[in-house]
């Protein structure tokens, strides 16, 4: 009769020698999301797809949003409050500024939530876990796209025509982009940890509509606060780029668009490696 | 990966996995609170894996075996990727193809047809690929036109048939399967096991965690074992079932006294006095020839039943059964049966008896009475990929008469 085997004398815990780490997680991380970058895609489609396959309104809930909100600050700002536009149509000043915001507050939102709410996917894939708060960054900016029409309707109906300074708006774009993967890095990351931050998020993104100069311009903000403002909201300069831009047909400012890429920089290596160090623990508190 | 070890090669070294053994979601409040000075911060570990070290090399097979929480899936998500360990080292060297949980990749909302790309690329597979395997991955699938519904309509055994299909014909180096096989109908296992057969033989390495030891046994050659995340076994796949079987009997089944070593049996109307196996002679029972049990039974009033001893592996369920009308005087009775020709191959067996009398009152509940050991001829070599439902071995002559 055969018995169990004897238990091998095992040690209590291993030698600190021999701990795991990964090697150059941050240096790693931009080569690992390029080469999964087919998968970013099929997310964002799966995503895109059941999103407006389930909606009796589909695209038509990109659009909406915006607009309505739009209508609302067109309402309090200009009738109420009277914001100095330099002349600029009130509804098309404050549109330009609700995109964008609204693509940053969205991907947050989505993104933040990406890798809680797709958690059985987490931990059953082996992929750079970055490309769930990616994928969602990229619906809402095809959602963003789509809102992005309608200021073209706003353009015809006020006879207002964009400047020819209008591409030089693909930079504080490009800036915009890296702030917006920065913070949903961030927050979604911490948010598997901390599943409080649900709640609090809503809160935070609501007062930051009003933080950031969307229903008002930038110069409304004391001048000798600008730049330090520059550097906590990079919104505002990028959202006032936009403008100055666009609808303005001047250059951006570019000593707070600089202040406010360069804080973007630093929230970005800083996401990228709180991601990739809380990242080896995803699978073990969901 | 280093490029000089082969693809399909796994090392793991010294492998150590924690767990915080406090399970209570930790929210920002508690954060709040351990910041407190003063609060305990200390955090509570659980080693889940021990100092893990084995080695695989292309091709082979390996089933991963153990009792629940014994950390052979935390082990495979180790090496899927999806968890990191603590301590030690390990290398995957290859195309991983992990089968986690076969439905994890598929979207409701979405038809089969755009999971199947989406499942796809999941896995690592291109557009162009995936266009390339579809036919044969519906076909084996079984989906037919249920491929352009949602899946959210699927039964949950379709919703795992289309998982476990993209991944079969992912082709990979290496295949790691997590109790996959458990939702399928036993037509569909068949064909797992066959298709997981035929990558076997095209030089995938494959790593099989499941508690269905009879499918383990079919594919895999090697077997490890793991008991509260120490390997205690790594060795061909029948001595690991066998040392792991014993070790579930003995740990589950508590039959046998602790300090005396005799059996105890269940309480009945009728009490078991004495349960022995022996061959003919009274020593140990040998396959192919005559096996003995004798009973004492202790019955409180003269009662006429059912009597039946079965042969099983360990479980309830019996290999063989045989029943007799028997009658038993009030006091002891000694009951002898003998089995002529012991159809079981060598190894270790369970004794079950049960007595009903048909009046629901005077019995004795199926229970095993105690383990013994065969001897003599092992069991005939299975082809792989083919399930034994038990270990009967029976003699056969074979000839090769000339005229075909």
């Amino acid at each position: 009769m055969t018995s169990p085997a004897p238990t091998p004398a095992i040690p209590d815990g291993p030698p600190e020698s021999i701990r795991f780490k990964r090697r150059n997680p941050v240096l790693r991380a931009p080569g690992d999301i390029w080469r999964a970058r087919s998968l970013v895609r099929s997310l964002a489609e799966r995503e895109l797809r059941a999103l407006y396959k389930q909606a009796a309104l589909g695209v038509a809930w990109a659009v909406l949003t915006p607009i309505s909100l739009m209508l609302v600050l067109t309402i309090v700002f200009q009738r109420v409050a009277n914001v100095p536009t330099g002349g600029v149509p009130y509804s098309i000043f404050a549109y330009v500024g609700l995109v964008s915001w609204n693509f940053f507050s969205g991907s947050v939102t989505s993104g933040g939530m990406s890798l809680v709410n797709q958690m059985p996917l987490v931990n059953k894939l082996n992929c750079p876990r970055e490309v769930f708060p990616l994928s969602s960054i990229a619906v809402t900016a095809v959602n963003s796209i789509i809102a992005s029409f309608v200021l073209v309707i706003l353009f015809v109906i006020n006879g207002f025509a964009p400047k020819i300074t209008s591409p030089v708006a693909i930079i504080p774009l490009i800036v915009q982009i890296a702030f917006t993967v920065a913070i949903t890095l961030l927050v979604s990351c911490t948010t598997v940890y901390l599943r409080d931050l649900r709640h609090a998020l809503p809160i935070i993104l609501q007062l930051g509509l009003f933080a950031t100069p969307i229903a008002y311009g930038l110069e409304q903000i004391p001048e000798q606060w600008r730049p330090l403002y520059s550097i906590v909201n990079p919104l505002g300069p990028i959202i006032d780029s936009y403008r100055e831009t666009i609808l303005y047909g001047r250059m951006p400012n570019w000593y707070l668009l600089g202040l406010g890429t360069l804080s973007t920089l630093v929230l970005l290596i800083g996401g990228l490696k709180l991601f990739r160090r809380l990242d080896m623990g995803f699978a073990d508190v969901a | 990966m280093s490029p000089e070890r082969a693809a399909g090669s796994i090392q793991v070294e010294q492998l150590w996995k924690r767990f915080r053994s406090d399970k209570a979601p930790r929210a920002l409040r508690d954060r709040v609170l351990t910041m407190r000075p003063g609060a305990n911060t200390a955090d509570k570990f659980r080693w889940v894996l021990r100092d893990i070290s084995f080695e695989l090399v292309p091709g082979d097979a390996v089933g991963l075996i153990g009792a629940n929480g014994s950390g052979k899936s935390t082990l495979l998500k180790i090496l899927t990727g999806v968890m990191y360990p603590y301590a030690g080292r390990y290398e995957v060297n290859g195309r991983v193809g992990a089968l986690l949980e076969v439905r994890a990749g598929l979207h409701g909302d979405l038809t089969g047809r755009e999971n199947i790309y989406l499942y796809g690329g999941l896995l690592g597979l291109s557009r162009q690929q995936v266009t390339e395997r579809f036919d044969d991955i519906v076909e084996f699938a079984v989906l037919e036109d249920a491929i352009d519904r949602q899946v959210k309509f699927y039964s949950s055994g379709m919703g795992m048939r289309l998982g476990f299909s993209v991944a079969a014909f992912l082709e990979p180096d290496i295949l790691l399967v997590d109790e996959a096989l458990a939702v399928g109908d036993s037509f569909f296992q068949q064909r797992c096991l066959d298709r997981m057969r035929d990558l076997l033989r095209q030089g995938t390495s494959l790593v099989l965690v499941s508690h269905d030891m009879a499918a383990v046994e079919s594919v895999c050659r090697r077997g490890i074992w793991l008991k509260d995340g120490v390997l205690q076994v790594d060795t061909d796949v029948r001595s690991a079932l066998g040392e792991y079987r014993t070790w579930l009997d003995d740990a589950y089944h508590t039959w046998i006294d602790e300090t005396s070593g005799e059996a105890v049996f269940r309480p009945g109307t009728i009490d078991v006095i004495k349960a022995e196996v022996a061959n003919a002679t009274g020593g140990l029972p040998t396959s192919g020839k005559e096996l003995v049990v004798d009973l004492v039974l202790d019955s409180p009033r003269d009662v006429e039943g059912d009597l039946c001893v079965g042969v099983t592996e360990g479980t309830a369920s019996p290999m063989f059964i045989v029943t007799e009308g028997t009658r038993l005087r009030e006091g002891r009775t000694r009951i002898r049966c003998t089995i002529p020709h012991l159809p079981v191959a060598a190894g270790r067996y369970y004794l079950w008896i049960e007595f009903d009398s048909g009046d629901g009152e005077t019995r004795i509940p199926w229970q095993p009475t105690g383990p013994f050991t065969v001897d003599g001829r092992g069991l005939d070599r299975t082809p792989i990929g083919v399930m034994r439902a038990s270990a009967i071995q029976v003699d056969a002559s074979w000839t090769a008469p000339e005229d075909a």
